[in-house]
């Protein structure tokens, strides 16, 4: 039984057509990336896939039971379990690192404190901000936020992880640790459905690369075929256009 | 020439200023929150209305930040008896900028909303956040830090505008140093005074408004300008 399974998704911001009937489905552990030129709907789908997208038609399954986006206990349940990484970040201005990690799992989860502090402090010594847990947001760089976007993302001990773009806003040294990080938690078998335009990363970790353009998925192949032999011609100019870029 | 300065005799009159103070200090509070309460209603009018109900708040907040305070005030004394309203003159100075409050802290408090980020509250939503947990602690913070600052200059200014009051013969602060004035003719002693009261006021004010804006918002308020 595949952990997530989404069936024929249509979703709409207003009257623009964002993600055109999506089939995909993603079994325990796998790592599934998501390739596309901007604005195809890559983020759009990991939105919809906790909720912040509502689907006007198709079905989504988690662990085999039926979503229902309008139903709040629902929602609850997949949010409990998918945890995300925004393009943006979206950390809270008004809390410290700190606080931004410890936040959820405290007064949320109902975690005890005081382990909570030290897991958050923990995944924040991991990516390498041991020293700005009392920073807030605005004083930190991109790649840092980043960061802390991660280590909150994972205080939650989520079973699967939605990554977007999380190596766009990296100082080149600073991705390979991030990578790392995301590699060690491969490894550990958390599920994972990562944006990514670092292909040779892409290439390295994915169990499957999903295409998107124009919101609909073009080709879902392995990381080797989708690079060196795709199946359809949207996906050779995309991934030949992007690797000569390098 | 040869005007010397005697205080003693103004001195005695020191707790019927400070009485007056008082009452300017009322009105500047009531008038205050008044405009704080209705301008929401018209920020929330303003942010979430329809074209006609935007339309209206926009005219209300074009006239009153657009037009003298005072005029507005004689509007309300003068113009209102002609409606068969009668107000007192307290009344009138008091709805005057009460209402003139609104206008201006509608655009303040809309200012608070537009400045709320979306992508906090998705964050928010995504950590399964209940809509109060959204608003105690995302939204309220946030806009605290935001509004506290203009919120607390237009307290101030709106302090020194009761003095206004005098003119329709309200008994606050300057009505009662006019009243003075009248008696003894120490015009210079009365009004250095008069000043003295209020610069103590409006600094209290500024201090526990920097104090309350620092420690429980967050919000960056300079004690001295
Ligand atoms: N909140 C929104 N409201 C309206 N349109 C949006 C919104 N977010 C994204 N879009 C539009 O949806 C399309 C897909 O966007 P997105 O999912 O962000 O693409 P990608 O992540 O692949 O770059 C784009 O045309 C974008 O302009
Ligand atoms: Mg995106």
């Amino acid at each position: 039984m595949p952990q997530i399974e989404i069936k024929s998704i249509n979703a709409f911001y207003e009257k623009l057509h964002v993600l055109k009937n999506i089939k995909l489905s993603v079994s325990k552990g796998e790592i599934v990336s998501l390739i596309g030129p901007s604005g195809s709907g890559k983020s759009s789908l990991l939105k919809m896939l906790v909720g912040l997208l509502i689907p006007k038609s198709g079905k989504m399954y988690l662990n085999g039971n039926l979503v229902n986006f309008k139903n709040q206990s629902d929602l609850r349940t997949v949010r409990e379990q998918i945890a995300i990484v925004f393009q943006q970040y979206n950390l809270f201005q008004n809390m410290n690192v700190l606080k931004n990690v410890c936040i959820a799992p405290t007064k949320i989860q109902k975690r005890n404190p005081k382990e909570v502090n030290e897991q958050a402090i923990t995944l924040l010594e991991k990516v390498g901000l041991k020293d700005k847990l009392k920073s807030y947001p605005d004083e930190l760089s991109g790649g840092q936020q980043q960061r802390v976007a991660i280590a909150r993302a994972l205080c939650l001990n989520p079973q699967i992880l939605l990554l977007d773009e999380i190596t766009s806003a990296l100082d080149p040294e600073l991705v390979k640790e991030v990578l790392d990080s995301i590699r060690l938690l491969a490894s550990e078998g958390m599920t994972m459905l990562i944006v990514s335009h670092e292909m040779s990363f892409v290439k390295e970790v994915s169990s499957r690369v999903v295409f998107m353009d124009e919101g609909s998925i073009i080709e879902i192949n392995n990381p080797k075929n989708i690079f060196e032999k795709p199946k359809e011609k949207r996906t050779l100019d995309f991934v030949s256009k992007i690797l000569k870029e390098k | 020439m040869g005007y010397t300065l005697v205080y003693t005799q103004v001195l005695e009159f020191l707790p019927y200023l400070i009485k007056g103070a008082w009452i300017s200090l009322q009105i500047a509070i009531l008038a205050f929150f008044g405009g704080m309460f209705f301008g929401l209603i018209l920020a929330t009018i303003r942010t979430f209305g329809n074209n006609i109900s935007n339309k209206i708040v926009i005219c209300y907040v074009t006239f009153f930040t657009n037009t003298p305070q005072l005029v507005q005030i004689y509007f309300l004394f003068f113009a209102l008896p002609e409606f068969g309203i009668l107000l007192s003159p307290y009344i009138a100075v008091l709805l005057g900028m009460t209402l003139n409050a609104a206008a201006y802290l509608c655009e303040i408090q809309r200012a608070g909303f537009l400045s709320i980020r979306q992508n906090e509250l998705d964050a928010a939503k995504t950590l399964n956040f209940s809509l109060v947990q959204q608003v105690k602690y995302v939204i309220l913070p946030h806009i605290m830090r935001v509004l506290f600052p203009p919120l607390s200059n237009h307290y101030i200014i709106m302090t020194l505008g009761t003095s206004m009051a005098a003119i329709f013969g309200v008994e606050e602060l300057t009505g009662r140093a006019f009243n003075i004035n009248s008696e003894t003719f120490r015009s210079v002693e009365i009004f250095s005074i008069t000043a003295l009261i209020y610069i103590v006021i409006t600094f209290i004010a500024t201090f526990l408004l920097a104090v309350i804006g620092r420690y429980f918002f967050k919000a960056k308020i300079r004690i001295i300008q």
